[in-house]
């Protein structure tokens, strides 16, 4: 490992993430040109992981090769599988073709400007990420940088990316979801015919999932609860747990879960969690601090100030990990059912 | 340790290999399957045991270490055959001819 200089792994999973990204677009079968798009997200995830940003190779796994797969699979699932070649007219061709190279230049026009590879002279490994490294433990008693940064030093980017899942989740609601009652839209047969396969007849696939999503739950417990000292947190841990409940959908049924997760309770709590977030941060206020400063809640919160944005940091973690969890078992129903909350996949 | 190691990720290596070419080169979807559900659990398990004598010399916690890799394998050996499983029901169902003697896909 030692030997070899960091860029040949670079270059050789870049070069397949190439190929993988080629072969998904001229697939003409989507479910297929899903597939290659997952095996190119766990390459993305690889290439996070040899640059020693492990953070974020685990949410590229979670989110990118895992979740959104079957996101990428349930709208599949309702709208078709082979892609219909649309052939427009030749001058919307090569207008389409100048604005994406003009775009790819304008991009590669800025890349002599950046700094070099790992360069330490560069903005930011010469001005702020020495004071993290050199505070996150005095400050936050939290070994992970990545999480004080994530959490508390830059709070406010967090509490602003929490509202874009929420957002995205009220979004997809807002397009998709159909009430039964109230609606006179007819669906085509490739939608309301029943699924070819009901999953819910294997008792193997059935005991299985069973057996494992008391384990994933766990994890995902663990993931949000120990993000300050390995890598995960909020995002990554409640994406497992929102995993967990779509594996339950998949393999018994989509009643079944909603039986546990009413509709009505999974908007709730997705508001719930980034309300915990900002809620802290009023709370923040009220102690005589500013926004999301958890230093102030040294009072209520046991330990010293640094115990206390410790503290801090744990409780939006939490807040994150809700909003996220619910925000992908709104999204998964909402695609796998097609808006009207009957049946999944 | 360290040879025990590499003994065991080669052997998982070789049967990933056994598992790609008989991934290609059996006749229906069935043996297929049955080439990737098999040969790939195996494989995953024997060299995540490899992994488990490598990490002897990761200092004082390697234990933990070796106790999640256990836990990785045991998730493995549940999930891998019943993927394998899914799928075969599912090709079942959607209707693909086991290979038999006389002509391919008959």
């Amino acid at each position: 490992m030692a030997d070899l200089p960091i860029w040949h792994y670079d270059t050789l999973f870049l070069t397949l993430a190439l190929l993988f990204g080629i072969t998904a677009l001229a697939m003409q079968n989507l479910m297929g040109a899903a597939i290659v798009f997952g095996a190119y997200s766990f390459l993305m995830c690889l290439i996070w992981t040899t640059m020693g940003a492990v953070d974020v190779a685990f949410t590229e796994a979670a989110v990118g090769a895992g979740v959104s797969t079957v996101f990428i699979f349930a709208t599949i699932y309702n709208t078709g599988v082979s892609a219909t070649p649309n052939s427009p007219r030749i001058a919307f061709k090569i207008f389409a073709g100048l604005i994406a190279f003009g775009t790819g230049a304008f991009l590669l026009s800025a890349l002599p400007d950046f700094p070099d590879w790992g360069d330490p002279k560069s903005p930011v490994n010469s001005t702020i990420a020495p004071y993290y490294i050199a505070n996150s433990i005095t400050d936050a008693h939290v070994p992970n940088i990545v999480t004080t940064v994530l959490a508390d030093y830059r709070g406010f980017d967090t509490l602003l990316e929490t509202t874009v899942v929420f957002i995205a989740c009220i979004a997809i609601y807002s397009i998709l979801r159909i009430d039964n009652a109230k609606s006179k839209v007819t669906e085509p047969d490739i939608i309301t015919s029943p699924p070819a396969y009901d999953p819910t007849d294997s008792l193997i696939i059935r005991q299985a999932s069973r057996i494992m999503v008391p384990f994933m739950q766990l994890f995902a417990l663990y993931v949000i609860a120990h993000g300050h000292y390995s890598p995960g947190g909020g995002f990554q841990g409640g994406v497992i747990l929102g995993a967990s409940i779509i594996l339950l959908s998949i393999s018994f049924d989509l009643k079944h879960v909603l039986q546990q997760w009413t509709e009505k309770k999974i908007m709730i709590l997705t508001a719930l969690g980034v309300l915990i977030y900002a809620m802290v941060g009023l709370a923040c206020i009220l102690m005589d601090g500013v926004y999301l400063d958890y230093a102030a809640l040294d009072s209520v919160l046991p330990g010293d100030e640094a115990y206390a944005r410790s503290h801090g940091i744990l409780l939006v973690e939490i807040g994150v990990g809700i909003t996220v969890m619910f925000s992908m078992i709104g999204i998964y129903i909402n695609l796998a059912s097609n808006g009207r909350f009957d049946r999944g996949l | 340790m360290e040879y025990i190691a590499y003994f065991f990720i080669v052997v998982g290596l070789i049967f990933f290999l056994g598992t790609s070419i008989g991934l290609l080169r059996f006749p229906d979807f069935y043996t297929r399957m049955h080439a990737a559900g098999k040969g790939d659990t195996l494989s995953t398990v024997l060299i995540l045991v490899g992994c488990i004598f490598a990490v002897g010399n990761q200092g004082d916690l390697n234990w933990i270490l070796a106790l999640k890799i256990l836990l990785i394998i045991n998730f493995v050996f549940i999930g891998s055959p019943t993927a394998t499983h899914a799928m075969m029901d599912v090709g079942e169902r959607a209707g693909a001819k086991p290979w038999n003697k006389k002509g391919e896909n008959k």
